[in-house]
């Protein structure tokens, strides 16, 4: 079940919220707890089991972690540390179907969200043998940190002690609903409006034999795949924001625009976020405060990159995406004195995004490589009747997909604050919202749902 | 102000997904769309096993998609939404101008196993065998449609099946001739089926093939019995700004008449049938005035006094074609592996039949399924 399909839109998601407002405060959290476990349960029952004893042996791991000895303490961590990994590395790539076999997984079973929930329980590890924070001994707040359907799917990945903080600072009312349901919409819109349509246009230029691709049908392929990787992790992790601001807890945003940014560092910082900080709090830093040297420094900046790369696509692609996103974050720290138009910087970082992206979408680093030679004009061609046809029925939806991806839209809202323009913007709100709705409800009606595509993450 | 107005939000949200979802509740859980004729899912049985592995959920996610409050409604706005923003292809259909046509030709699965059973089952038969694969429309009007949908072409997808089928087996060439005439109404603007017209087409070069002279086209009179047919392809959108089509009788009033045509189902019980059943026409199953419902078997009896008979296996592509047959053979079988549970032989044996037809749209190829009772 994802979010974006009637059953959860029109039965899991109302039907839930009803329980919890009637539940008294002080049972709010078994409630979210038991609703995340039906959640769990409907994706399906072996789901269930496994995020069971998976939270189980976090939670354990955890409380063994915590002793003064440290050299004690190690023989939890590195058990814990080493059965996420397991877990993730089994799930993600082909080298341990055997294990599969063994915990009778079913047919095509996959675990919605473990590359999030895999650092999230990581992280919290080292946390607690770092002693920053306690084991937690409560164990429906430490399963909800695992559970909690609204971040299962797109994360955001918390720190727990970030987490603890969001539940306890909880605020519930009419008022969090509405903006809740302004989020989902706006999450809902860019997967099911944008994604979806871009998905259908990447997927026509995928269809053309690469080597007789026309140079402008790959470029416009690749934008078409980086719009729409952007919009459905995007449109997921809204969404998922948006569910949680229904219960009265805020989730942090996971992308903040990053899509035109003026720097490379920026595309990065704004582009999954939370992940991008977990990589450098207990990756970077630790590996860094081993040597003061700066080129070991930087090189350990490009590894790790590399290593979130794997994070995404367990393939040789992903490392290479990587690889060449670090570099080039490290070379432009560089000549970051350097002053130059804000229009050739935002073309620059788009461009070098563009192309860590053509390994990024690649089944193999043979085919990215054709593809990039088709990109500078490889095959000899540079545009066809295909292409003006996709362009004739993609306009509209690229230009969509630009704009909503700028923070343009946001600004001139804050802009027009208090003004007559912004108050006419707040009043019609509520419409467009609900329009807004109506218009996806029509996308999925019939399918049903509108799935995950170009990653499982 | 803005608490005011999320406020206003919550309360339009909630309310419009609990009417939504009371009404999906309250609504009666018919059995089949009207709008997209085809059955409807019904309500998943609950059982451990099913939601062990998650079949269960996507079961009930395709029966609350199935029986959504204004499914018809949404799903034709859907259609008219996305014809407008994006690329025409909506649910797999493509909107050209004019017509419909199917946009998946390309995905079709391989017919090796379908191919495999035809060949065993003509391994053990003595008679002429024929063979016609009908494109589909998205087949003849390719020009419509942009070319990347275009990867697996029916024109080779029909040359392949050829290659492929036994070499004993005399295949004919339809899709060339409904190329030719492709200015015609041979085809349905809605639905992916060749219409009468289209089908006479074929009949013309088919029968030369199995021996006989073909009536003339001025011979018959022809009824538009409605014009206001939507097919398969309108079923999957609701999109109804594409003209309706007519459907077409053709009688031959001076000819050879039809004196029994017997249908047989799995049950063993035995009908009498039309071959030309109007009662149809008032149905949501318009297509079916061809032969009527669905059997797998019909045996029609002619005053033709020529003894020479025919076994015609099809899908319903044949439907409309099997009425130009009756001029020419005294008896013909017609055998719907599609609908049949029993095998070919328990209806008849194929050896009585010196010449067989296989019939088929090229769609119904990759339904592997089908071709099992052949052999069974």
């Amino acid at each position: 079940m994802v979010y974006s399909s009637l059953l959860f839109i029109y039965g899991f998601l109302p039907i839930s919220l009803l329980i919890y407002y009637v539940t008294p405060k002080k049972l709010r959290n078994a409630v979210l707890l038991l609703l995340s476990m039906v959640f769990c349960g409907l994706i399906s029952l072996y789901f269930l089991i496994f995020m069971a004893v998976y939270t189980l042996i976090n939670y354990t791991a955890g409380i063994l972690t915590e002793r003064k000895n440290k050299i004690a303490a190690a023989i939890p961590l590195a058990g814990g540390i080493i059965f996420d990994l397991t877990a993730i590395l089994v799930f993600r790539t082909e080298y341990f179907s055997w294990l599969k076999d063994i915990i009778r997984a079913p047919e095509g079973f996959f675990p919605v969200g473990i590359s999030f929930f895999t650092l999230s329980a990581v992280g919290t590890l080292i946390d607690v043998y770092c002693g920053r924070i306690k084991a937690e001994r409560n164990l429906i707040q430490f399963g909800l940190y695992f559970l909690f359907f609204p971040k299962l799917l797109m994360g955001p990945v918390l720190r727990y002690g970030s987490f603890s903080k969001i539940l306890s600072r909880r605020k519930c009312g009419l008022n969090e609903i509405g903006v809740g349901f302004t989020i989902f919409v706006k999450g809902l819109a860019k997967k099911i409006i944008v994604a979806d349509n871009l998905y259908m246009l990447y997927m026509a230029v995928k269809s053309i034999e690469v080597t007789e691709m026309p140079a402008l049908t790959a470029w416009l392929g690749i934008i078409a795949y980086l719009l729409c990787l952007y919009f459905t992790l995007s449109g997921f992790a809204d969404m998922g924001t948006g569910i949680g601001y229904c219960f009265g807890i805020r989730l942090p945003q996971s992308f903040s625009y990053p899509m035109f940014s003026t720097k490379i560092r920026y595309f990065t910082a704004r582009w999954h976020m939370q992940v991008t900080s977990w990589f450098r709090r207990y990756v970077t830093r630790p590996l860094c405060s081993v040597s003061r040297s700066r080129i070991y420094q930087k090189l350990i900046f490009i590894i790790v990159w590399a290593i979130a790369g794997y994070w995404y696509g367990f393939s040789i692609n992903g490392i290479i995406w990587g690889l060449i996103l670090g570099t080039a974050i490290v070379i432009e720290n560089r000549f970051s004195s350097t002053k130059i138009l804000r229009a050739t910087s935002v073309l620059y970082t788009f461009l070098i995004v563009l192309v860590c992206f053509v390994f990024f979408s690649g089944e193999s680093l043979e085919y990215s490589l054709r593809y990039m030679f088709a990109m500078i004009g490889g095959s000899g061609l540079l545009a066809d009747t295909l292409l003006l046809h996709l362009l004739k029925s993609y306009t509209v939806i690229i230009l969509i997909a630009v704009y909503s991806s700028t923070n343009l839209f946001r600004n001139m809202i804050m802009r027009s604050g208090k003004t007559k323009l912004g108050a006419v913007f707040t009043a019609a709100s509520p419409l467009v919202v609900l329009l807004m709705f109506i218009i996806c409800t029509a996308f999925i009606s019939f399918s049903g749902s509108s799935e995950m595509m170009l990653m499982k993450l | 102000m803005t608490k005011h107005i999320n406020k206003i939000t919550a309360v339009l949200m909630l309310l419009f997904i609990s009417f939504v979802l009371v009404f999906t509740i309250i609504k009666e859980k018919g059995k089949e769309s009207f709008h997209e004729n085809r059955e409807l899912a019904q309500r998943p049985a609950f059982s451990p096993e099913d939601l062990y592995d998650g079949s269960f959920t996507r079961q009930l996610n395709t029966f609350i998609t199935d029986h959504f409050a204004g499914r018809s409604h949404w799903i034709s706005a859907k259609s008219r939404l996305g014809a407008q923003f994006s690329e025409k292809i909506i649910n797999g259909v493509y909107i050209a101008d004019g017509r419909l046509l199917d946009a998946e030709i390309s995905k079709r699965s391989s017919f090796e196993k379908s191919v495999s059973e035809i060949n065993r089952y003509v391994e053990g038969c003595n008679g002429a065998i024929y063979f016609v694969a009908v494109p589909t429309s998205s087949g003849i009007y390719d020009e419509y449609l942009p070319e990347y949908l275009l990867s697996n072409p029916e024109n080779m997808q029909i040359s392949s099946l050829y290659a492929s089928l036994d070499s004993n087996i005399r295949k004919i060439d339809a899709y060339n001739i409904l190329k030719m005439l492709k200015e015609n109404y041979i085809f349905y603007r809605n639905d992916t089926k060749w219409t009468s017209y289209g089908a006479y087409c074929v009949y013309r070069t088919v029968i030369q093939k199995l021996g006989f002279l073909p009536t003339a086209y001025d011979k018959y009179t022809i009824d538009h019995v409605i014009s206001d047919f939507r097919g398969n392809l309108y079923n999957r959108t609701l999109y109804d700004d594409i003209n309706p089509d007519i459907i077409d009788i053709y009688t031959y009033p001076s000819g050879a008449e039809v004196i029994s045509s017997t249908s047989y189902d799995n049950e063993g019980h035995i009908r009498q049938k039309l071959l030309y059943d109007k009662s149809m026409l008032n149905s949501n199953y318009k297509y079916r005035v061809y032969l009527g419902s669905e059997v797998p078997m019909i045996k029609i009896k002619t005053s033709v006094n020529n003894e020479r008979k025919l076994l015609v296996i099809k899908d319903s592509y044949a439907d409309c074609f099997i009425p130009f047959l009756t001029q020419h053979y005294s008896e013909i079988a017609v055998f719907s592996p599609e609908y049949s549970e029993k095998g070919l032989a328990d209806f008849l044996n194929p050896n009585d039949y010196e010449q067989t037809l296989f019939l088929f749209g090229i769609e119904s190829m990759s339904n592997e399924n089908c071709f099992k009772v052949l052999n069974k």
